[in-house]
């Protein structure tokens, strides 16, 4: 077996092209041996496009990228050996049984009967599936799909496991089991792990490094620390407002702990230091400049903040922008397919 | 070999677990025969034919006699109905009911008697000409037959007489179509099965499942076209062996060219099965296959020969049966089924089912993309 290399993934530059739309745009950073890399970003961003790119699936228009030390356009075969995916669509054959889904894909690497049925007994167990093993997938809940996709994922002991959108679509309890899963999983199995996201809290969750990617570019990358020091502030209290609302948004800025305003949807979102200490005052401030507080609520800066910080808008907004676009553009979800 | 095993494994035991996709793939080629057959027979039988007979005399019984005798022959070729009225009969006609009205003149018989150029009136629906024709040739036997009054014993030593010799056990019409639909249930074997699957897979987006693992592109085609062939193997042979049935043909009379007949129905699936591969492996959704089935269909059945010989077609179409594999399989299996013939008689339609079949399989795997 070859030695692990540092850089699990390695990426130059890349980019890929559809006609006149570029989905991802030189786009550079690494992954190193044993974390969890998530890229977090709205829908559309590009997420899906650069892990298809990573996975061999797509070949970049330019630029490059190594994935287990190997490059992923000259020797893709190799990069398949050495990584577990699980895509964001459940690809889990539907007429086969969970227990069966596992061997055939054990089968596909060319993993030897007896440790097939191991590895697969093992695995099911990790993800909740022993007693519904033998049952055809079609009986499958959503979220049981998941799991097993996941565990699909593993049979071969990848180095490195992409997850693309890991609990897309899946209830919160679900998803909490996953990212579980997930967790267990990286500790027993001592793989690197690459994950997309639209969600904050999964990001927040799982992640040791993060990238946001918006509109096909990374626009901030570091752990969730290192994203939060680039934000002023260590908390942010958001205030619903009656009318008049510009002059009190004038007010608050002006408050020498006050470090940012900014207002969405009729809501004050004001980034400050020692926020609990400062809400009284930021409500008087509020009522001085002749304008009412409907509701406030205050909490530690998140990720959420970071990429509104770096975006200028939530990602939920954005998802809203992205969805009308695509619908209006008449794009497919996958892109040229 | 172990990866590609796998994917054989995988997509049997898929096809498995679809009983009414078995289920469908074995009955619509015997329904095909079932249909055809008996729309179509070669013979056309039971034309209605209107007769109003205005001359009571012994040349117009005569006539009609004759005209009785084809009614309840071996070929019943009409179906004579007695009109009182001229008109009813022309408006029957027109209506539909009948195919044509015979019309016997008043003094028919006296005219024939003093040799006063008897006439006759048949009044065809020649909107149908095949029926027309066929009406006017059985009159025209009926009235050719009406100075017969005895049967000779001994054949005339002035007429010329052609004596047919039949090489081969009699096949009809129906029995003819068996190798037509045997190579129907392939067509519809390799169209629903092999690429069909992948073409599936990408539609319902779990083709990743495989194409992410390190199995190569060899073992996914090999692995897909070995499936549908061993699918669609036993289909046509089951097909082979119902159609047999139902036709009238002997089972143990054709036993022995058993093991010619799967040669010849494994060369004609692997064939097909790389040529779909080759043509339906590009696409994405199965809208598409279905657009394409339709339009194969007709231009590798019907110039195959497996309805009509293709030496009666046009130059240019029969240039094209020469590179069609389903007139090499059809005439392959005619030969085998209906002659007894041996492998060197077919030597040259197994030679060019291997080569389409090596020049398809090698187009199928290179043209195959994995990565967009």
């Amino acid at each position: 077996m070859a030695a692990e290399p540092a850089k699990m993934v390695e990426v130059q530059g890349i980019t890929r092209r559809f006609g006149d739309f570029v989905a991802v745009d030189q786009v550079s950073f690494d992954v190193m041996a044993g974390e969890i890399f998530g890229f977090l970003g709205p829908n559309g961003a590009g997420k899906t496009t650069l892990i298809r790119m990573l996975t061999t699936l797509l070949k970049p228009t330019g630029g490059g990228a190594r994935v287990a030390g190997v490059e992923v356009t000259e020797n893709p075969d190799a990069v398949r050996r050495a990584i577990g995916v699980v895509p964001q669509a459940l690809t889990s054959d539907l007429d086969l049984t969970g227990r069966e889904n596992m061997d055939i894909y054990g089968r596909f690497y060319g993993i030897g009967a007896a440790e097939r049925r191991e590895r697969t007994a093992m695995l099911l167990e990790l993800v909740n599936l022993t007693g519904r093993a033998d049952e055809l997938v079609a009986a499958y809940s959503g979220g049981m799909r998941r799991r097993l996709e996941i565990a699909r994922g593993l049979v071969h002991r990848p180095r490195l496991l992409f997850l693309d959108e890991p609990t897309i679509g899946l209830d919160p309890q679900s998803r909490r089991l996953v990212w579980r899963f997930i967790d267990e999983m990286r500790q027993s199995e001592r793989m690197t792990i690459f994950l997309t996201t639209h969600y904050m809290e999964e990001a927040e969750a799982l992640c040791d490094r993060i990238a946001i990617i918006d509109n096909g570019r990374i626009i901030a990358m570091g752990t969730q620390e290192e994203l939060k020091a680039e934000v002023a502030g260590s908390d942010v209290v958001t205030l619903r407002l009656a009318p008049p609302v510009a002059p009190v948004l004038a007010r608050l800025a002006d408050l020498p702990f006050v470090h940012k305003v900014t207002e969405e949807e009729g809501e004050a979102r004001v980034a400050l230091d020692h926020g609990a200490e400062h809400l009284p005052q930021v409500i008087g401030e509020v009522a001085a400049a002749g304008g009412t507080v409907l509701a406030a609520t205050i909490h530690e800066l998140s990720l959420e903040d970071v990429f509104i910080h770096f975006t200028g808008k939530s990602i939920r907004q954005e998802e809203t922008r992205k969805v009308s676009f695509l619908v209006g553009a008449g794009i497919p979800q996958k892109w040229g397919r | 070999m172990v990866r590609m095993l796998a994917v054989i494994d995988r997509d049997l035991k898929k096809f498995r677990r679809n009983p009414l996709v078995v289920g469908m793939s074995v009955l619509m080629p015997l329904l095909y025969l079932v249909i055809l057959g008996n729309s179509f027979q070669g013979k056309l039988r039971h034309l209605p034919l209107a007769v109003v007979d205005l001359d009571p005399g012994p040349s117009s019984r005569r006539l009609v006699e004759n005209l009785s005798a084809l009614e309840s022959g071996a070929l019943e070729i009409l179906a004579m109905t007695r009109v009182a009225d001229q008109q009813q009969a022309v408006a029957g006609v027109a209506a539909g009911t009948f195919k044509g009205a015979l019309v016997i003149p008043p003094r028919f018989s006296k005219r024939r008697a003093v040799a006063a150029r008897p006439e006759v009136g048949l009044f065809l629906d020649n909107s149908d000409n095949i029926s027309a024709d066929a009406l006017r040739g059985a009159v025209q036997g009926a009235v050719n037959a009406i100075p017969d009054e005895h049967i000779a014993i001994r054949e005339s030593n002035v007429a010329v007489h052609v004596r047919d010799v039949n090489l081969y056990p009699k096949v009809d019409y129906f029995q003819s179509l068996v190798p037509g639909v045997v190579i129907m249930a392939i067509f519809l074997g390799a169209l629903t099965t092999g690429a069909f699957n992948l073409v599936m897979d990408r539609f319902l987006g779990v083709d990743e499942s495989y194409l992410l693992t390190p199995l190569t592109k060899t073992d996914i085609v090999g692995g897909l076209i070995v499936s549908g062939l061993f699918i669609t193997t036993t289909m046509a042979f089951v097909i082979f062996v119902a159609s047999m049935w139902i036709t009238g043909i002997p089972l143990a009379h054709w036993l022995s060219r058993t093991p010619m007949v799967l040669l010849i129905v494994v060369l004609t699936t692997l064939g097909l099965q790389s040529l779909m591969f080759f043509i339906l492996g590009q696409f994405h959704h199965p809208r598409i296959v279905g657009i394409l089935s339709g339009f194969l269909n007709v231009i590798l059945f019907f110039p195959s020969g497996a309805v009509y010989p293709i030496a009666s077609f046009p130059g240019w179409l029969r240039g094209f049966a020469r590179f069609n594999p389903e007139a090499y399989a059809v005439h392959a299996l005619k030969a085998v089924l209906f002659k007894g013939a041996g492998l060197m008689t077919i030597a040259g339609d197994i030679l060019f089912l291997l080569v389409f079949t090596a020049i398809m399989l090698v187009l199928a795997v290179v043209t195959f993309q994995r990565a967009e």
